[in-house]
């Protein structure tokens, strides 16, 4: 139970039960859709650059709680960063739901409850699939990202 | 398979023959024949019989547990057991019970109509097969509600 503890930590349970930012924000002038296509989840990520700033952001889909929470986390982590410092924060949190060794947990906030991940190869898909997808919105081509 | 291979020239084999794609997969066919004589010495009717014995058992201890749905309730269905659990996602059961040492699939299991048929993203599905104990069962029914507690 331990280890599984340390997958589903409070945060992430509370973030899957209760998603932040689940709608599609008023004024959203980019979007992306991203399928993980051997589980079914699907995310659509909704949101408004002004001058190269993530001014709002939403999403919408559905999934397993490390999916939903991650997406719901990834939301609030890059409300009002640049999309320099979007792709900054997922670079280190890919490096974190891999297990690469080259991310400190510190840098990353609250994201650091996804470090369980690591144990769970097979769920890493579900945590990045929204941040795959915030990167399509963000290069605003309208895209649809696949995990596969 | 050719009948002959030069620099300038191949000339492939006669039908059928010119299918076959190099050495057939001996090892394979071997294989298949001491499956069978297994299962035959085994007995199919004894296997059915104890396979269903399994499915009767596990419908009953899982339609027990008050949030489960049992997805597919065919008469003469095989030992397979699809369900859902409120709250909790097909995948997330899969990982908690495979803490438990039990070996479920989980997700759309290649047929993504069917799914939205009934109305869910995904299902979890235990198969039992003759080597499966009712012991099993209930280590998997323990499992089940260790994932209900989590989620709760």
């Amino acid at each position: 139970m331990s280890d599984l503890r340390e997958l589903y930590q409070e945060l992430i349970l509370d973030h899957s039960k209760k998603p932040r930012n689940f709608m599609k924000p008023e004024g959203a002038d980019r979007t992306a859709e991203g399928h993980n296509p051997l589980c079914g989840d699907v995310v659509t990520v909704y949101l408004q650059l002004e001058d190269d700033v993530i001014r709002k952001i939403g999403f919408q889909g559905s999934g397993c709680a490390i999916s939903k929470a991650a997406a719901s986390m990834m939301t609030d982590s890059v409300k009002g960063k640049t999309t320099d410092e979007a792709q900054a924060i997922f670079e280190k949190f890919h490096a974190l739901v891999t297990g690469d060794g080259t991310s400190d947990p510190n840098d990353l906030g609250k994201l650091a409850v996804f470090s369980g991940v690591r144990e769970f190869p097979v769920r890493v898909k579900c945590a990045t699939l929204a941040w795959h997808t915030l990167r399509a919105a963000l290069k605003g081509k309208g895209e649809t990202v696949s995990t596969e | 398979m050719i009948k002959s291979v030069s620099f300038e020239k191949t000339v492939y084999n006669d039908l059928p023959y010119k299918f076959e794609a190099g050495t057939p997969h001996i090892a394979g066919v071997i294989g298949l024949g001491a499956a069978i004589d297994y299962v035959n010495g085994v007995g199919l009717d004894r296997i059915a019989t104890y396979e269903h014995g399994l499915l009767e058992y596990a419908t009953e201890a899982l339609s027990a547990i008050p949030s489960i749905r049992i997805i597919g309730t065919a008469e003469e269905k095989v030992s397979l057991i699809s369900f859902v659990l409120d709250g909790v996602h097909a995948h997330d059961v899969g990982t908690i019970l495979d803490h438990d040492g039990v070996a479920i699939r989980a997700g759309h299991h290649c047929t993504m109509p069917l799914m939205q048929r009934f109305g869910v993203p995904a299902t979890a599905r235990a198969s039992l097969a003759f080597y499966n104990t009712k012991e099993e069962i209930d280590v998997l029914v323990r499992a089940i509600h260790k994932a209900i507690e989590m989620f709760g």
